[in-house]
């Protein structure tokens, strides 16, 4: 009962708290839409770049957060907060985005583009009516995996100057208040299910119906 | 016309030609069928005619004019293209699939949607129930059908098609095959065809050429190219029942001749004169409704026919019930025919009724002819 109190207790520092959470989570998010999208479709045109790009992506995923965060501080124009935050969650989205929105769009049957040039349909016609329609279940897959990641990594940020849900666990482990770090770590994780929920039921609407009917429907 | 003028391809990172000095003409209405053994280079040279491959070297010429000088998309998007995996879109109905190129053309939405039913209709698929499904709902034969009709969307003088046949069964197969000359008697478009199979070849060419190892072996009718295979890897290509295909070509109406005897049940005892009266070697018996059901031989009613019971002669007859051929059908086939029923001659029919007879004799004379030309 003492986690529901310490709710009650503090609800307005917690909605501060997720606000700025939420914020965070929303931003990185977009931006690395903005950025990653592009280049996963970029790279299926060259196996070379591809391959290149990929592997930053791996070698970005592998380092731990709270020393990416720490590295971001030391370059002088990002500092401690919001820009260091940001670029340390975009970075780390570009794994799970680049590399679905690539094998998305490469797994797309060879036989369906070949019948498309031959028709006569260009380049950003096939890639715009048939390769990202064909690749959304699997684009879709890395854009929840990124939210889901980046709703916990953002916690982490607290470290270098975000406030958001990540301090109630931060400052309840210097002062040993557990009912603080629980009902923090509960917090992130509902809405990261809540938010993976959400986009599970907007995926069902995105995905075209021809790749969901099947013979005798 | 299509015309290739020494087209030659060298893939890269090759040294051996995949198309070596090809040279190539092909009359505006006719069926071409390239054909030869895998990675003869006959998919290639295809592909080279709708830009999908630029050639290393030589001339590709449509209507006398070089296609190099088009934008490689305004030219695809005027000539059919059909290929062995159809390659229909998975997220769009077969109305919007047939609808791609009219799309690309700007036509209207009401041009469209009518000339999708038309072609709907003309493939032989319901535009009720079909136009909204989508392909993974259709059979394998009807896609292929889907395919076909979205190549003829904007009514292009010229198909290019990869296999289009090769993924279904032998049954379809033979049904599109039948489908597919029906249509082309009426459109006469100028078609390249590519296939491994030279029966394919010799039932959908006007012209067949033979490709091995990046050369053109023979180009030529297929009657020519049975008759004179141009060297041995041909005749190995066409194999030793040449002559057998050769009557792949014709069908039974062109050497039908007249019934001569027709009989009905109760003329059988008499059945040795009447055939006698009517010099006739053999006697149809038709049924009450005049339906031809057998018939009979001068072997039959071993010569005068008068000591046999007519029983009997009934019987025999009427084992000859499925001995019939239609006008339509190949020689070949009624050759099968003839073996099967260990007969030297069958009925031919018109619908359902009789319209001649067509002999063993008749068939050998008509290939030993040919085979002296």
């Amino acid at each position: 009962m003492n986690y529901i109190r310490f709710i009650q207790d503090n609800i307005p520092l917690i909605l501060e708290y997720t606000k700025a959470h939420f914020s965070l989570v929303l931003w990185a998010v977009l931006i690395s839409l903005v950025l990653w999208v592009p280049v996963g479709v970029l790279i299926t045109r060259s196996e070379k770049w591809a391959n290149r790009v990929l592997g930053i992506a791996n070698t970005i995923f592998c380092i731990p957060s709270l020393s990416l965060f720490a590295v971001m501080v030391t370059i002088p124009f990002l500092g401690l907060g919001r820009r260091s935050a940001l670029v340390a969650l975009v970075l780390y989205a570009m794994m799970p985005l680049v590399r679905n929105v690539y094998q998305g769009v490469k797994v797309v049957d060879k036989s369906v583009i070949e019948a498309a040039r031959g028709m006569g349909m260009n380049y950003w016609r096939i890639l715009w009516e048939i390769q990202l329609p064909l690749a959304t279940p699997v684009i879709f897959a890395g854009f929840r995996i990124t939210v889901v990641m980046t709703t916990g990594i953002a916690a982490i940020a607290t470290y270098i100057g975000e406030r958001n849900l990540g301090r109630l666990i931060s400052e309840g482990l210097t002062r040993f208040n557990i009912e603080m770090i629980v009902d923090g770590a509960l917090l992130i994780a509902f809405i990261a299910i809540a938010l993976d929920t959400m986009l599970g039921a907007l995926e069902k609407k995105i995905v075209p119906r021809g790749l969901r009917v099947h013979r005798g429907h | 016309m299509i015309e290739l003028r020494e087209v030659t391809k060298v893939y890269k990172g090759q040294t051996v030609p995949a198309v070596d000095r090809l040279s190539l003409k092909i009359p505006e209405g006719e069926t071409c069928v390239f054909v030869g053994p895998s990675g003869c280079g006959k998919s290639t040279t295809l592909r080279m005619i709708n830009r999908m491959i630029e050639p290393t070297s030589g001339t590709i010429l449509i209507n006398n004019k070089d296609i190099r000088e088009s934008d490689p998309d305004r030219l695809r998007m005027g000539i059919g293209y059909v290929i062995q995996q159809i390659g229909l879109l998975p997220h769009r109905t077969v109305a919007e699939n047939i609808a791609i190129v009219p799309r690309l053309y700007g036509w209207p939405k009401e041009k469209i949607r009518k000339r999708v039913d038309e072609l709907l209709e003309l493939i032989g698929l319901d535009p009720e129930t079909t136009r909204d499904k989508y392909p993974s709902q259709l059979s394998g034969g009807q896609m292929q059908r889907v395919g076909v009709a979205r190549a003829m969307a904007v009514d292009p003088p010229i198909m290019l098609m990869d296999e289009p046949f090769g993924a279904v069964d032998p049954i379809a197969r033979n049904y599109l095959q039948d489908e597919f000359l029906r249509l082309q008697r009426e459109m006469r478009k100028t078609i390249c065809f590519v296939t491994h199979d030279i029966n394919e070849a010799i039932k959908m060419g006007d012209r067949i050429a033979i490709f091995n190892k990046g050369r053109l072996v023979q180009y030529g009718t297929p009657h020519e190219i049975l008759t004179r295979p141009a060297n041995e890897f041909v005749s190995d290509f066409i194999g030793y029942d040449r002559v057998v295909k050769k009557l792949g070509l014709y069908r039974v109406a062109d050497l039908a001749g007249p019934a001569g005897c027709v009989a009905r049940e109760g003329e059988l005892p008499e059945i040795g004169r009447l055939m006698r009266e009517k010099e006739s070697d053999v006697a149809f018996l038709v049924d009450a409704h005049g339906r031809p059901c057998g018939f009979l031989t001068t072997e039959d009613i071993g010569g005068m026919g008068d000591e046999i019971s007519p029983q009997s002669l009934m019987q025999k007859a009427l084992g000859r019930r499925g001995a019939f051929a239609q006008r339509e059908m190949v020689l070949r086939d009624a050759l099968s025919l003839m073996l099967e029923y260990d007969t030297e001659y069958l009925g031919v029919l018109n619908g359902g009724d009789l319209a001649g007879v067509i002999t063993l004799s008749a068939i050998r004379k008509h290939s030993c002819r040919k085979e002296g030309e």
